[in-house]
């Protein structure tokens, strides 16, 4: 290619295809967060029954995707996302989120526990409740971390913008990762802060985990408190410009 | 009516794949996992995962895989220390105590029902993979072995034998506080606490033969109190119980005195230590003079090894090795050899080693189609022919990380 022969020429070191190096294309930025795969570099389809469909049921498109994808360049799959049918990036997301230090194994056992922690939880009150309560009573630890979740995500956030020298807290439409994140984050700091020096992690994840799902609780009130805020900044909505 | 509807099972596995098991064991024994009332054509015959037969005298090869239940007032009785701790969370979250009988404990029971109790006590280690001619149960880490003695101790309780059981041995060599000299024997130490604790599961265990067994000898604990020749042997248990001080001294009588008073018949005994390989290991116990304490300093562990030896009749012993508690051996040993070492394995010597694996295929299903059951694996994906192998792949079907992997699904 031209590019590589000339950065040959001149004597720097030739970077294998499809490695780019923007810092020559913008001289003034530095890329933060980055990857060293080009454009051309596709996912990685890790759904088994992509594979398994017999030849004869796949449409024209799909046929053409499949011959594409025996010539171009994929991306590693990385370790953390498997064909397991248990796969869920909600949890891995939140395992990771949980890590310090990248002890992936204390995160994922922790959270291993909580969710164990909240089914145990839900089958004492199930065999504690009468025939008529049995029906309401959620017992798989996934629904109920799904759903907590879901409950614990703000519609609206703030954002700091600068107008005139000050800073003022503008209510803004937040995007769907944002929220997911604000929840699971929101989740974590209240279970890390406001637990008994002694009370193990999983215990108060599964608790907070459980009042979240029946709309109470901490992380529900934090949620509850950035609308309130968002909706008594409602005069500052006209400085948002996108 | 009945035999249409077991033809029509019986033909239903024929035409499936290997994958599905069907017991077809005794007509009467079964309680059937969906409505026993549907049965179309094509049905897929259900794999059965318990057995109603409640008596461990009677069960036998049929009833392989299956799992029968102990009523939980049993349990407060035979197990009052507490059991494995994933276990006995597992009782609690089902309000039942169900334990699968497999191939090693009914060796065992084969054995102690053929028992000639004019021989010396047949020993049998739940032990590792070499089949010697004596017996043992042994096996890799959380395949079974206590849960098996569980169910030996249910049946020889069940047969009205007196159970001596130690429910880790591996406990009474390390984390102890307050050591104290012996007072029988300056050189050794005495464990008021663990000695203390097991005398009350002790009398919870045998209540009912306390007041029946007389003492032999009299004992004199100190210069108020002392025990009479012919006293019952309650007498030392309490004594054991109050005076914390002598309770070593009071599980070395009532070790020596069952011994001794085996022969005669009136009863039988059963000796079941989980984790014997204990016994001869290394301890982490250290003096006031920070020298470490060696095993057989301990007076429990010495009346132990006493109690554990080939000479009595008139009982069994049933013992298990384990490496989960043990002090100093890697955590993939799990033969006899290379747990007890060459003292202790002189010491057993000869032993019956029985192993205990991983489960089998019949035993896999049965145990998923009980956590099925019991609504314990909430996840979509786990009811299906894919989650199941995921599960079989990942535990390797080790009973202990399979019932790991269930309890967070």
């Amino acid at each position: 290619m031209a590019a590589s022969s000339v950065k040959a020429a001149r004597g720097w070191p030739v970077l294998a295809l499809g490695v780019r190096n923007r810092l020559l294309r913008l001289p003034g930025l530095t890329q933060v967060r980055w990857s060293r795969y080009g454009p051309e570099y596709k996912d990685p389809q890790i759904d088994k029954e992509y594979y398994r469909k017999p030849l004869a049921e796949l449409t024209e498109h799909e046929k053409d995707d499949l011959e594409l994808r025996k010539t171009q360049h994929i991306k590693a799959a990385p370790a953390t996302k498997t064909s397991s049918v248990f796969d869920d990036p909600v949890i891995s997301k939140f395992t990771n989120m949980i890590m310090k230090g990248g002890n992936k194994v204390l995160a994922r056992s922790l959270m291993t526990q909580t969710l164990e922690a909240v089914k145990r939880k839900q089958f004492e009150k199930y065999h504690a409740a009468s025939a008529e309560e049995r029906a309401t009573i959620e017992r798989n630890p996934y629904t109920i971390f799904h759903q907590a979740l879901k409950n614990c995500e703000p519609v609206i956030g703030l954002v700091p913008i600068l107008r005139g020298g000050h800073f003022y807290q503008v209510p803004v439409p937040l995007a769907d990762r944002r929220r997911r994140f604000l929840a699971m984050k929101w989740m974590i700091t209240e279970c890390r802060e406001k637990k008994h020096r002694r009370m193990l992690m999983p215990e108060k994840l599964s608790h907070e985990l459980l009042e979240a799902f029946h709309n109470q609780g901490p992380v529900i009130k934090k949620k509850h408190d950035m609308h309130k805020m968002a909706e008594a900044n409602r005069a500052l909505a006209h400085y948002r410009w996108w | 009516m009945m035999l249409s509807r077991v033809t029509r099972l019986i033909s239903g596995a024929r035409r499936l794949d290997p994958g599905r098991f069907l017991d077809t064991g005794s007509q009467g024994s079964r309680s059937l996992a969906a409505h026993p009332g549907n049965q179309a054509p094509d049905d897929r015959p259900r794999a059965v995962s318990r057995t109603s037969e409640k008596d461990p005298a009677r069960h036998a090869e049929q009833h392989e895989g299956l799992h029968y239940d102990i009523p939980l007032q049993d349990m407060r009785t035979l197990f009052p220390h507490s059991l494995p701790p994933r276990f006995s969370m597992q009782v609690k979250t089902f309000s039942e105590a169900c334990l699968m009988v497999r191939k090693p404990a009914l060796e065992l029971l084969r054995y102690l029902k053929n028992t000639n109790f004019a021989h010396p006590a047949v020993r049998s280690v739940l032990s590792g993979d070499v089949f010697f001619n004596p017996s043992a149960l042994d096996g890799e880490k959380g395949t079974g072995k206590t849960l098996s003695l569980c169910h030996v101790i249910h049946f020889c309780a069940k047969q009205d034998w007196l159970i001596l059981h130690v429910p880790d041995a591996h406990l009474w060599v390390k984390n102890c506080r307050g050591l104290l000299p012996s007072t029988h024997n300056r050189q050794r130490l005495d464990q008021p606490i663990q000695a203390s604790i097991w005398l009350k599961n002790f009398k919870t265990t045998n209540d009912r033969f306390l007041s029946q067994i007389k003492v032999q000898e009299k004992y004199v604990w100190n210069k108020q109190e002392s025990t009479e020749k012919g006293s019952p042997l309650g007498e030392v248990v309490e004594q054991g119980i109050t005076r914390v001080k002598n309770a070593t001294d009071a599980v070395g009588v009532v070790l020596k005195e069952l011994k001794g008073q085996s022969r005669a018949g009136r009863f039988r005994l059963l000796v079941a230590v989980d984790g014997v390989n204990a016994l001869w290991g290394r301890t982490t116990l250290k003096r006031e003079d920070k020298s470490l304490v060696a095993a057989e300093e301990l007076a429990l562990v010495h009346n132990l090894r006493k109690m554990v030896k080939n000479d009595w009749h008139g009982g069994a012993i049933v013992l298990t090795l384990s490496q989960t508690g043990s002090l100093f051996k890697p955590r993939t040993a799990y033969l006899p050899q290379e747990l007890l070492g060459k003292e202790g394995f002189d010491a057993l010597d000869p032993f019956v080693p029985i192993l205990v694996s991983n489960y089998n295929r019949k035993e896999f299903e049965s145990c998923i189609q009980y956590y099925l059951e019991n609504s314990w694996l909430q996840h979509e994906k786990a009811h299906t022919e894919e989650g199941k192998q995921q599960l079989l792949f990942l535990s390797s079907a080790n009973p202990g990380q399979l019932e790991r992997l269930c309890a967070h699904l």
